[in-house]
Protein backbone atom coordinates (compact mmCIF):
# COMPACT_ATOMS: atom_id res chain seq x y z
CA UNK A 1 0.00 0.00 0.00
CA UNK A 2 3.17 2.21 0.35
CA UNK A 3 1.44 4.05 3.36
CA UNK A 4 4.12 4.87 6.23
CA UNK A 5 2.88 4.89 9.65
CA UNK A 6 3.85 5.53 13.32
CA UNK A 7 1.21 3.19 14.39
CA UNK A 8 0.49 -0.24 12.42
CA UNK A 9 -2.50 -1.77 13.66
CA UNK A 10 -4.43 1.94 13.90
CA UNK A 11 -3.13 2.87 10.63
CA UNK A 12 -4.64 -0.58 8.84
CA UNK A 13 -7.64 0.41 10.66
CA UNK A 14 -7.51 3.98 9.06
CA UNK A 15 -7.07 2.51 6.12
CA UNK A 16 -10.02 0.19 6.38
CA UNK A 17 -12.16 2.94 7.30
CA UNK A 18 -10.81 5.22 3.95
CA UNK A 19 -11.57 2.78 1.49
CA UNK A 20 -14.93 4.15 1.94
CA UNK A 21 -14.17 7.06 -0.02
CA UNK A 22 -14.36 7.13 -3.57
CA UNK A 23 -12.74 9.77 -6.58
CA UNK A 24 -16.28 10.77 -7.78
CA UNK A 25 -14.43 10.99 -11.21
CA UNK A 26 -13.16 7.42 -11.09
CA UNK A 27 -15.07 5.62 -8.82
CA UNK A 28 -11.95 4.18 -6.53
CA UNK A 29 -10.90 4.63 -3.27
CA UNK A 30 -8.50 7.25 -2.33
CA UNK A 31 -6.41 4.01 -0.51
CA UNK A 32 -5.78 1.94 -4.07
CA UNK A 33 -5.74 5.21 -6.30
CA UNK A 34 -2.40 5.92 -3.59
CA UNK A 35 -3.74 9.37 -2.42
CA UNK A 36 -2.67 8.13 1.10
CA UNK A 37 1.07 8.95 1.93
CA UNK A 38 1.19 8.90 6.02
CA UNK A 39 -0.77 8.62 8.49
CA UNK A 40 0.84 9.54 12.23
CA UNK A 41 -1.41 8.84 15.73
CA UNK A 42 -0.08 11.37 18.37
CA UNK A 43 -1.85 9.06 20.91
CA UNK A 44 -1.67 11.14 24.16
CA UNK A 45 -2.40 14.50 22.64
CA UNK A 46 -5.60 12.50 20.70
CA UNK A 47 -4.19 13.76 17.30
CA UNK A 48 -4.00 12.20 13.46
CA UNK A 49 -1.61 13.83 10.74
CA UNK A 50 -2.53 12.69 7.16
CA UNK A 51 -0.41 13.25 4.29
CA UNK A 52 -2.11 13.09 1.25
CA UNK A 53 -2.15 13.99 -2.29
CA UNK A 54 -4.30 14.45 -5.22
CA UNK A 55 -4.13 13.26 -8.76
CA UNK A 56 -3.42 16.53 -9.90
CA UNK A 57 -2.79 19.82 -7.68
CA UNK A 58 -6.46 22.16 -7.77
CA UNK A 59 -8.01 19.32 -8.18
CA UNK A 60 -12.07 20.69 -8.52
CA UNK A 61 -12.48 17.36 -6.20
CA UNK A 62 -9.51 17.96 -3.66
CA UNK A 63 -11.62 20.01 -0.75
CA UNK A 64 -14.25 17.63 -1.14
CA UNK A 65 -12.01 14.52 -0.28
CA UNK A 66 -9.95 15.78 2.05
CA UNK A 67 -13.38 17.00 4.10
CA UNK A 68 -14.66 13.39 3.14
CA UNK A 69 -11.32 11.85 4.94
CA UNK A 70 -11.55 13.71 8.01
CA UNK A 71 -15.07 13.02 8.31
CA UNK A 72 -14.12 9.17 8.71
CA UNK A 73 -11.15 9.72 10.05
CA UNK A 74 -13.09 11.28 12.90
CA UNK A 75 -16.16 8.69 12.61
CA UNK A 76 -13.85 5.99 13.05
CA UNK A 77 -11.52 7.09 15.88
CA UNK A 78 -13.81 9.46 18.24
CA UNK A 79 -12.78 12.64 19.42
CA UNK A 80 -9.57 13.17 18.10
CA UNK A 81 -8.24 15.89 16.13
CA UNK A 82 -7.75 15.27 12.30
CA UNK A 83 -5.19 17.39 10.76
CA UNK A 84 -4.83 16.65 6.96
CA UNK A 85 -1.77 17.91 4.64
CA UNK A 86 -1.71 17.90 0.61
CA UNK A 87 1.58 17.40 -0.49
CA UNK A 88 1.86 17.48 -4.17
CA UNK A 89 5.90 16.65 -3.82
CA UNK A 90 6.72 14.35 -5.32
CA UNK A 91 3.60 14.95 -8.04
CA UNK A 92 1.10 11.89 -8.02
CA UNK A 93 1.50 9.57 -10.72
CA UNK A 94 -0.17 6.34 -11.95
CA UNK A 95 2.68 4.07 -10.37
CA UNK A 96 0.93 4.84 -7.01
CA UNK A 97 -2.62 2.66 -8.13
CA UNK A 98 -2.23 -0.41 -5.84
CA UNK A 99 -2.92 -3.81 -7.71
CA UNK A 100 -6.30 -4.00 -6.25
CA UNK A 101 -7.29 -0.50 -7.74
CA UNK A 102 -5.71 -1.74 -11.04
CA UNK A 103 -7.77 -4.71 -11.25
CA UNK A 104 -10.45 -2.36 -10.71
CA UNK A 105 -9.81 0.40 -13.73
CA UNK A 106 -9.00 -2.66 -15.46
CA UNK A 107 -12.42 -4.33 -15.34
CA UNK B 1 -8.12 21.54 11.85
CA UNK B 2 -6.32 22.16 8.82
CA UNK B 3 -7.89 22.53 5.87
CA UNK B 4 -5.42 20.60 3.77
CA UNK B 5 -4.53 23.14 1.47
CA UNK B 6 -1.31 24.73 1.60
CA UNK B 7 -2.15 27.58 -0.86
CA UNK B 8 -5.26 28.98 1.47
CA UNK B 9 -5.84 31.26 -1.30
CA UNK B 10 -6.87 28.54 -3.67
CA UNK B 11 -10.74 28.80 -4.29
CA UNK B 12 -12.89 26.64 -6.66
CA UNK B 13 -14.80 28.70 -9.53
CA UNK B 14 -18.40 28.20 -7.88
CA UNK B 15 -20.98 26.60 -9.66
CA UNK B 16 -22.65 29.54 -10.08
CA UNK B 17 -20.41 31.49 -12.13
CA UNK B 18 -19.97 28.43 -14.39
CA UNK B 19 -23.96 26.81 -14.87
CA UNK B 20 -25.54 29.75 -16.68
CA UNK B 21 -22.79 29.20 -19.70
CA UNK B 22 -23.45 25.01 -20.15
CA UNK B 23 -27.44 26.52 -20.28
CA UNK B 24 -27.17 28.90 -22.67
CA UNK B 25 -25.01 26.68 -24.88
CA UNK B 26 -27.56 24.36 -24.39
CA UNK B 27 -30.39 26.74 -25.50
CA UNK B 28 -28.05 27.93 -28.26
CA UNK B 29 -27.47 24.49 -29.64
CA UNK B 30 -31.10 23.63 -29.75
CA UNK B 31 -31.70 27.05 -31.38
CA UNK B 32 -28.93 26.34 -33.93
CA UNK B 33 -30.63 23.15 -34.87
CA UNK B 34 -33.84 24.83 -35.27
CA UNK B 35 -32.74 27.26 -38.10
CA UNK B 36 -31.31 24.78 -39.70
CA UNK B 37 -34.14 22.96 -40.68
CA UNK B 38 -35.95 26.37 -40.83
CA UNK B 39 -33.15 27.55 -43.44
CA UNK B 40 -32.45 24.19 -45.28
CA UNK B 41 -32.39 25.58 -48.94
CA UNK B 42 -29.61 28.36 -47.57
CA UNK B 43 -27.44 25.30 -47.59
CA UNK B 44 -27.58 24.62 -51.46
CA UNK B 45 -26.63 28.42 -52.15
CA UNK B 46 -23.15 30.27 -51.62
CA UNK B 47 -22.21 30.24 -47.76
CA UNK B 48 -22.45 34.12 -47.94
CA UNK B 49 -25.87 34.17 -47.40
CA UNK B 50 -28.17 35.72 -44.30
CA UNK B 51 -28.77 32.13 -42.29
CA UNK B 52 -25.75 30.56 -42.99
CA UNK B 53 -23.65 33.63 -40.97
CA UNK B 54 -26.57 33.66 -38.52
CA UNK B 55 -26.48 29.73 -38.14
CA UNK B 56 -22.71 30.15 -38.37
CA UNK B 57 -22.84 32.75 -35.19
CA UNK B 58 -24.84 31.04 -32.96
CA UNK B 59 -23.05 27.56 -33.16
CA UNK B 60 -19.51 29.71 -32.59
CA UNK B 61 -20.56 32.01 -29.75
CA UNK B 62 -23.80 30.60 -28.70
CA UNK B 63 -22.81 27.23 -28.27
CA UNK B 64 -18.91 26.53 -29.02
CA UNK B 65 -17.76 29.85 -27.22
CA UNK B 66 -19.99 30.19 -24.21
CA UNK B 67 -19.44 26.50 -22.99
CA UNK B 68 -15.80 26.71 -23.73
CA UNK B 69 -15.86 29.83 -21.43
CA UNK B 70 -17.60 28.20 -18.85
CA UNK B 71 -15.54 25.07 -18.70
CA UNK B 72 -12.61 26.95 -19.30
CA UNK B 73 -13.51 29.28 -15.88
CA UNK B 74 -14.04 26.04 -13.97
CA UNK B 75 -10.74 24.27 -15.33
CA UNK B 76 -8.03 26.73 -15.67
CA UNK B 77 -7.06 26.14 -11.54
CA UNK B 78 -6.56 22.35 -13.20
CA UNK B 79 -4.19 24.22 -15.90
CA UNK B 80 -2.61 26.80 -14.31
CA UNK B 81 -2.13 25.57 -10.97
CA UNK B 82 -4.16 28.46 -9.51
CA UNK B 83 -7.42 30.29 -8.88
CA UNK B 84 -9.35 32.30 -11.47
CA UNK B 85 -8.34 35.58 -10.59
CA UNK B 86 -11.93 36.88 -10.69
CA UNK B 87 -15.25 35.46 -10.16
CA UNK B 88 -17.11 38.82 -10.74
CA UNK B 89 -15.24 39.08 -14.49
CA UNK B 90 -16.63 35.71 -15.23
CA UNK B 91 -20.30 36.56 -14.34
CA UNK B 92 -19.99 39.83 -16.51
CA UNK B 93 -18.59 38.56 -19.41
CA UNK B 94 -21.43 35.92 -19.11
CA UNK B 95 -24.16 38.79 -19.27
CA UNK B 96 -22.56 40.90 -22.19
CA UNK B 97 -22.28 37.56 -24.31
CA UNK B 98 -25.23 36.12 -23.18
CA UNK B 99 -27.13 39.81 -24.65
CA UNK B 100 -24.83 40.62 -27.05
CA UNK B 101 -25.12 37.15 -29.44
CA UNK B 102 -28.54 37.17 -29.90
CA UNK B 103 -28.49 40.93 -31.21
CA UNK B 104 -25.42 40.14 -33.24
CA UNK B 105 -27.61 36.73 -34.76
CA UNK B 106 -30.81 38.58 -35.29
CA UNK B 107 -28.68 41.39 -37.52
CA UNK B 108 -26.83 38.70 -39.70
CA UNK B 109 -30.32 36.69 -39.86
CA UNK B 110 -32.26 40.11 -40.98
CA UNK B 111 -29.43 41.30 -42.60
CA UNK B 112 -29.42 44.53 -41.06
CA UNK B 113 -26.34 45.87 -39.68
CA UNK B 114 -27.31 48.13 -38.08
CA UNK B 115 -27.88 49.11 -34.12
CA UNK B 116 -28.68 45.34 -33.27
CA UNK B 117 -25.41 43.64 -35.05
CA UNK B 118 -22.98 46.73 -34.00
CA UNK B 119 -24.18 46.69 -30.43
CA UNK B 120 -24.33 43.03 -30.37
CA UNK B 121 -20.94 42.96 -31.88
CA UNK B 122 -19.61 45.32 -29.43
CA UNK B 123 -20.78 43.28 -26.28
CA UNK B 124 -19.65 40.24 -26.98
CA UNK B 125 -15.83 42.01 -27.78
CA UNK B 126 -16.22 43.62 -24.06
CA UNK B 127 -17.00 39.89 -22.76
CA UNK B 128 -13.98 38.53 -24.99
CA UNK B 129 -12.28 41.46 -23.22
CA UNK B 130 -12.83 40.50 -19.65
CA UNK B 131 -12.61 36.69 -20.72
CA UNK B 132 -8.40 37.49 -21.64
CA UNK B 133 -8.51 39.69 -18.47
CA UNK B 134 -9.35 37.05 -16.73
CA UNK B 135 -7.55 34.28 -18.30
CA UNK B 136 -3.79 36.40 -18.87
CA UNK B 137 -3.78 37.47 -14.88
CA UNK B 138 -4.96 33.95 -13.58
CA UNK B 139 -2.04 31.93 -16.00
CA UNK B 140 0.63 34.29 -14.58
CA UNK B 141 2.29 31.80 -11.91
CA UNK B 142 5.32 33.35 -11.37
CA UNK B 143 6.42 29.57 -11.80
CA UNK B 144 7.90 27.89 -15.04
CA UNK B 145 5.98 28.23 -18.16
CA UNK B 146 3.04 25.73 -18.03
CA UNK B 147 2.38 24.55 -21.73
CA UNK B 148 -1.57 24.24 -21.19
CA UNK B 149 -1.75 27.73 -19.87
CA UNK B 150 -0.19 28.97 -22.81
CA UNK B 151 -2.15 27.45 -25.08
CA UNK B 152 -5.46 28.55 -23.04
CA UNK B 153 -4.16 32.23 -22.81
CA UNK B 154 -2.70 32.11 -26.93
CA UNK B 155 -6.43 31.46 -27.84
CA UNK B 156 -7.90 33.61 -25.50
CA UNK B 157 -6.00 36.34 -27.24
CA UNK B 158 -6.94 34.84 -30.56
CA UNK B 159 -10.62 34.95 -29.65
CA UNK B 160 -10.19 38.68 -29.00
CA UNK B 161 -8.67 39.35 -32.68
CA UNK B 162 -11.29 37.40 -34.28
CA UNK B 163 -14.18 39.30 -32.32
CA UNK B 164 -12.26 42.80 -33.32
CA UNK B 165 -12.17 41.65 -36.61
CA UNK B 166 -15.52 40.35 -36.57
CA UNK B 167 -17.05 44.02 -35.30
CA UNK B 168 -14.72 45.98 -38.08
CA UNK B 169 -16.51 44.09 -41.04
CA UNK B 170 -19.80 44.68 -39.20
CA UNK B 171 -18.54 48.54 -39.07
CA UNK B 172 -17.24 48.12 -42.57
CA UNK B 173 -20.84 47.74 -43.93
CA UNK B 174 -22.08 51.02 -43.25
CA UNK B 175 -18.41 52.78 -43.51
CA UNK B 176 -16.77 50.98 -46.34
CA UNK B 177 -13.02 51.36 -45.51
CA UNK B 178 -11.51 48.16 -46.13
CA UNK B 179 -9.81 48.21 -49.23
CA UNK B 180 -10.91 44.35 -50.79
CA UNK B 181 -14.69 43.14 -50.73
CA UNK B 182 -16.02 41.72 -47.89
CA UNK B 183 -15.80 37.64 -48.76
CA UNK B 184 -12.01 38.14 -49.49
CA UNK B 185 -11.67 38.79 -45.41
CA UNK B 186 -14.05 36.04 -43.99
CA UNK B 187 -11.22 32.89 -44.72
CA UNK B 188 -8.87 35.41 -42.26
CA UNK B 189 -11.81 35.99 -39.20
CA UNK B 190 -13.12 32.29 -39.48
CA UNK B 191 -9.77 30.87 -39.27
CA UNK B 192 -8.83 32.93 -36.40
CA UNK B 193 -11.74 31.59 -34.54
CA UNK B 194 -11.46 27.90 -35.86
CA UNK B 195 -7.95 27.71 -35.38
CA UNK B 196 -6.59 30.22 -33.45
CA UNK B 197 -9.23 29.92 -30.23
CA UNK B 198 -11.07 26.77 -30.64
CA UNK B 199 -8.15 24.66 -32.03
CA UNK B 200 -5.21 26.00 -29.40
CA UNK B 201 -8.29 26.15 -26.69
CA UNK B 202 -9.47 22.30 -27.09
CA UNK B 203 -5.48 20.78 -28.13
CA UNK B 204 -4.49 23.04 -24.69
CA UNK B 205 -7.23 21.66 -22.69
CA UNK B 206 -7.43 18.00 -24.41
CA UNK B 207 -3.45 17.46 -23.85
CA UNK B 208 -4.49 17.69 -19.83
CA UNK B 209 -7.98 16.51 -19.40
CA UNK B 210 -7.93 13.26 -21.95
CA UNK B 211 -4.97 11.61 -20.18
CA UNK B 212 -5.89 12.42 -16.50
CA UNK B 213 -9.73 11.32 -17.43
CA UNK B 214 -7.98 7.97 -19.04
CA UNK B 215 -5.55 7.46 -16.24
CA UNK B 216 -2.61 8.22 -18.44
CA UNK B 217 1.45 8.30 -18.10
CA UNK B 218 2.19 9.58 -20.90
CA UNK B 219 3.43 13.28 -21.28
CA UNK B 220 5.29 14.57 -23.96
CA UNK B 221 5.50 18.53 -23.82
CA UNK B 222 7.97 18.77 -26.32
CA UNK B 223 5.44 17.82 -28.78
CA UNK B 224 3.16 20.14 -27.25
CA UNK B 225 5.14 22.83 -28.19
CA UNK B 226 5.71 22.25 -31.15
CA UNK B 227 1.76 21.53 -31.90
CA UNK B 228 1.14 25.28 -30.21
CA UNK B 229 4.46 26.54 -32.65
CA UNK B 230 3.02 24.76 -35.29
CA UNK B 231 -1.19 25.90 -34.96
CA UNK B 232 0.14 30.06 -34.32
CA UNK B 233 2.71 30.06 -36.75
CA UNK B 234 0.48 28.38 -39.57
CA UNK B 235 -2.17 30.67 -38.48
CA UNK B 236 0.30 34.05 -39.06
CA UNK B 237 0.98 32.24 -42.31
CA UNK B 238 -1.96 32.06 -43.14
CA UNK B 239 -2.66 35.88 -42.32
CA UNK B 240 0.71 37.15 -43.73
CA UNK B 241 -0.80 34.61 -47.19
CA UNK B 242 -3.59 37.04 -47.76
CA UNK B 243 -1.14 39.74 -48.91
CA UNK B 244 0.61 37.40 -51.24
CA UNK B 245 -2.62 37.10 -53.46
CA UNK B 246 -1.69 33.55 -54.14
CA UNK B 247 -4.47 31.04 -54.20
CA UNK B 248 -1.77 28.11 -53.35
CA UNK B 249 0.04 30.53 -50.78
CA UNK B 250 -2.86 28.93 -48.04
CA UNK B 251 -0.82 25.15 -48.96
CA UNK B 252 2.17 25.97 -46.41
CA UNK B 253 -0.23 27.09 -43.57
CA UNK B 254 -2.70 24.32 -44.09
CA UNK B 255 0.71 21.46 -43.57
CA UNK B 256 1.57 23.17 -40.73
CA UNK B 257 -1.62 22.91 -39.64
CA UNK B 258 -2.22 19.51 -40.57
CA UNK B 259 1.02 18.26 -38.82
CA UNK B 260 -0.33 20.01 -35.71
CA UNK B 261 -3.05 17.65 -36.13
CA UNK B 262 -1.46 14.71 -37.22
CA UNK B 263 0.81 15.31 -33.41
CA UNK B 264 -1.74 15.88 -31.41
CA UNK B 265 -3.54 12.72 -32.69
CA UNK B 266 -0.53 10.67 -32.44
CA UNK B 267 -0.35 12.09 -28.72
CA UNK B 268 -3.84 11.37 -28.47
CA UNK B 269 -3.30 7.70 -29.41
CA UNK B 270 0.06 7.37 -27.26
CA UNK B 271 -2.49 8.42 -23.98
CA UNK B 272 -4.94 5.56 -25.29
CA UNK B 273 -2.22 2.82 -25.58
CA UNK B 274 -0.64 3.78 -21.98
CA UNK B 275 -4.00 4.27 -20.53
CA UNK B 276 -4.56 2.28 -17.01
CA UNK B 277 -8.32 2.74 -17.06
CA UNK B 278 -9.40 -0.05 -19.51
CA UNK B 279 -13.42 0.91 -19.72
CA UNK B 280 -14.18 4.12 -21.33
CA UNK B 281 -17.28 5.85 -20.74
CA UNK B 282 -19.48 6.75 -23.53
CA UNK B 283 -18.95 10.77 -22.68
CA UNK B 284 -15.08 9.84 -23.64
CA UNK B 285 -15.67 7.84 -26.39
CA UNK B 286 -17.66 10.76 -28.05
CA UNK B 287 -15.20 13.21 -26.95
CA UNK B 288 -12.36 10.74 -28.89
CA UNK B 289 -14.73 10.35 -32.05
CA UNK B 290 -13.81 14.63 -32.15
CA UNK B 291 -10.10 13.74 -32.07
CA UNK B 292 -10.70 11.59 -35.71
CA UNK B 293 -13.20 14.28 -36.70
CA UNK B 294 -10.56 16.75 -36.96
CA UNK B 295 -8.75 15.47 -39.76
CA UNK B 296 -12.12 15.25 -42.56
CA UNK B 297 -12.24 19.27 -42.70
CA UNK B 298 -8.60 19.22 -43.38
CA UNK B 299 -9.58 16.98 -46.59
CA UNK B 300 -12.17 19.44 -47.39
CA UNK B 301 -9.93 22.45 -47.48
CA UNK B 302 -7.25 20.64 -49.51
CA UNK B 303 -10.38 19.26 -52.18
CA UNK B 304 -11.17 23.32 -52.07
CA UNK B 305 -8.05 24.35 -52.92
CA UNK B 306 -7.37 22.14 -55.57
CA UNK B 307 -6.84 23.31 -59.08
CA UNK B 308 -9.36 21.24 -60.88
CA UNK B 309 -12.44 22.05 -58.83
CA UNK B 310 -15.20 24.31 -59.90
CA UNK B 311 -15.95 27.38 -58.51
CA UNK B 312 -19.33 26.82 -57.53
CA UNK B 313 -18.29 22.79 -56.10
CA UNK B 314 -15.50 25.23 -54.30
CA UNK B 315 -17.80 27.07 -52.48
CA UNK B 316 -19.60 24.19 -51.55
CA UNK B 317 -16.44 22.46 -50.13
CA UNK B 318 -16.25 25.69 -47.89
CA UNK B 319 -19.52 25.64 -46.82
CA UNK B 320 -19.25 21.78 -45.94
CA UNK B 321 -15.56 22.32 -44.53
CA UNK B 322 -17.28 24.66 -41.68
CA UNK B 323 -20.34 22.48 -41.11
CA UNK B 324 -17.64 19.60 -40.10
CA UNK B 325 -15.76 22.07 -38.40
CA UNK B 326 -18.27 23.11 -36.31
CA UNK B 327 -21.20 20.27 -35.90
CA UNK B 328 -18.67 17.51 -36.39
CA UNK B 329 -15.53 18.06 -34.72
CA UNK B 330 -16.75 21.15 -32.11
CA UNK B 331 -20.05 19.34 -31.41
CA UNK B 332 -18.33 16.13 -30.76
CA UNK B 333 -15.98 17.14 -28.67
CA UNK B 334 -19.02 19.67 -26.66
CA UNK B 335 -21.49 16.68 -26.73
CA UNK B 336 -18.95 14.67 -24.96
CA UNK B 337 -17.22 16.43 -22.07
CA UNK B 338 -20.17 18.39 -20.80
CA UNK B 339 -21.36 14.97 -19.48
CA UNK B 340 -17.37 14.63 -17.74
CA UNK B 341 -17.79 18.04 -16.48
CA UNK B 342 -20.83 19.21 -15.78
CA UNK B 343 -22.22 16.09 -13.60
CA UNK B 344 -19.03 16.71 -11.68
CA UNK B 345 -19.70 20.62 -11.02
CA UNK B 346 -23.32 19.80 -9.94
CA UNK B 347 -22.08 16.95 -7.66
CA UNK B 348 -19.45 18.93 -5.93
CA UNK B 349 -21.77 21.47 -5.16
CA UNK B 350 -24.30 19.32 -3.45
CA UNK B 351 -21.66 16.80 -2.05
CA UNK B 352 -18.85 18.42 -0.97
CA UNK B 353 -19.49 18.18 2.59
CA UNK B 354 -21.56 14.80 2.71
CA UNK B 355 -19.14 12.84 1.25
CA UNK B 356 -17.43 10.26 3.52
CA UNK B 357 -21.06 11.15 5.90
CA UNK B 358 -23.05 9.07 3.88
CA UNK B 359 -23.52 7.40 0.71
CA UNK B 360 -23.91 9.71 -2.12
CA UNK B 361 -24.84 8.84 -5.55
CA UNK B 362 -22.23 8.69 -8.35
CA UNK B 363 -21.98 11.91 -10.32
CA UNK B 364 -22.59 9.61 -13.36
CA UNK B 365 -25.63 9.08 -11.94
CA UNK B 366 -26.74 12.42 -12.08
CA UNK B 367 -26.94 12.13 -16.43
CA UNK B 368 -29.19 9.81 -17.82
CA UNK B 369 -27.06 6.84 -20.19
CA UNK B 370 -30.29 6.59 -22.01
CA UNK B 371 -30.67 9.76 -23.22
CA UNK B 372 -27.42 10.23 -23.81
CA UNK B 373 -27.26 7.44 -25.79
CA UNK B 374 -30.26 8.21 -27.88
CA UNK B 375 -28.83 11.88 -28.23
CA UNK B 376 -25.69 9.91 -30.10
CA UNK B 377 -27.76 7.99 -32.05
CA UNK B 378 -29.61 11.20 -33.34
CA UNK B 379 -26.29 12.87 -33.28
CA UNK B 380 -24.24 10.86 -36.19
CA UNK B 381 -26.80 10.01 -38.64
CA UNK B 382 -28.00 13.94 -38.30
CA UNK B 383 -24.36 15.03 -39.15
CA UNK B 384 -23.46 12.28 -42.21
CA UNK B 385 -27.54 13.08 -43.94
CA UNK B 386 -26.70 17.23 -43.62
CA UNK B 387 -23.07 16.55 -44.60
CA UNK B 388 -24.47 14.67 -47.92
CA UNK B 389 -27.13 17.26 -48.59
CA UNK B 390 -24.41 20.39 -48.62
CA UNK B 391 -22.38 18.04 -51.19
CA UNK B 392 -25.36 16.49 -53.51
CA UNK B 393 -27.39 19.85 -52.79
CA UNK B 394 -30.49 17.70 -51.71
CA UNK B 395 -33.33 19.59 -49.76
CA UNK B 396 -34.14 16.35 -48.40
CA UNK B 397 -30.81 15.27 -47.29
CA UNK B 398 -30.62 18.44 -45.41
CA UNK B 399 -33.85 18.62 -43.87
CA UNK B 400 -34.01 14.95 -42.65
CA UNK B 401 -30.13 15.97 -41.16
CA UNK B 402 -31.55 18.91 -39.83
CA UNK B 403 -34.04 16.42 -37.89
CA UNK B 404 -32.27 14.28 -36.68
CA UNK B 405 -29.61 17.14 -35.19
CA UNK B 406 -32.66 19.29 -33.37
CA UNK B 407 -33.77 15.87 -31.79
CA UNK B 408 -30.22 15.52 -30.48
CA UNK B 409 -30.26 19.02 -29.50
CA UNK B 410 -33.53 18.29 -27.44
CA UNK B 411 -32.03 14.64 -26.00
CA UNK B 412 -28.94 16.86 -24.95
CA UNK B 413 -31.00 19.60 -23.31
CA UNK B 414 -33.06 17.50 -21.54
CA UNK B 415 -30.06 15.78 -20.21
CA UNK B 416 -28.24 19.05 -19.38
CA UNK B 417 -31.31 19.60 -17.35
CA UNK B 418 -32.07 16.86 -14.98
CA UNK B 419 -28.16 17.35 -14.05
CA UNK B 420 -28.73 21.42 -13.32
CA UNK B 421 -31.93 20.36 -11.61
CA UNK B 422 -30.29 17.38 -9.36
CA UNK B 423 -31.54 17.63 -5.54
CA UNK B 424 -29.22 16.05 -3.46
CA UNK B 425 -31.00 12.85 -2.09
CA UNK B 426 -29.38 12.07 1.18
Amino acid sequence: MNVISNHTINATIALAALEEVLDPEIGLNVVDLGLIRQLDFDEPNKRIFVSMTLTTQFCPMGETLTGAVKRVLQRTFGDVEINVHLCFDPPWTPDRISEQGRSFLNQ
Amino acid sequence: MSNGFPKAEFRNTPAAVVVPFYLYAAAGFLVCTILLLLSAGSFTLHFFNPAVLAITHVMALGWGTMIILGASYQLLPVLTERSLWSFKLAQWSFVLAAVGIPLLVYGFYTFNMGWPAKWGGRLVLISVLLYLINIVKSSRTGKKINVHACFMATAAGWLFITAFFGLALVYNFTWPFLPKDILAYLPLHAHAGLLGWFLLLIFGVGSRLIPMFLISKHEDKKRLWIIFGLVNGGLLFFLFSFYLNDKYAVIVPAMMIGTALLLFAGYIYKVWKSRIRKKVDQPMRVSLLSVAMMLVPLCCLLIASAWWISSKHQAQMVLLYGFIILFGWLTSIILGMTFKTLPFIIWNNCYHDKAGVVKTPDPKELMSATLFKWMALCYLPGFVLFSAGILLEQLVLLKSGAGALIGAALLYNLNVIKVWLHKPVV
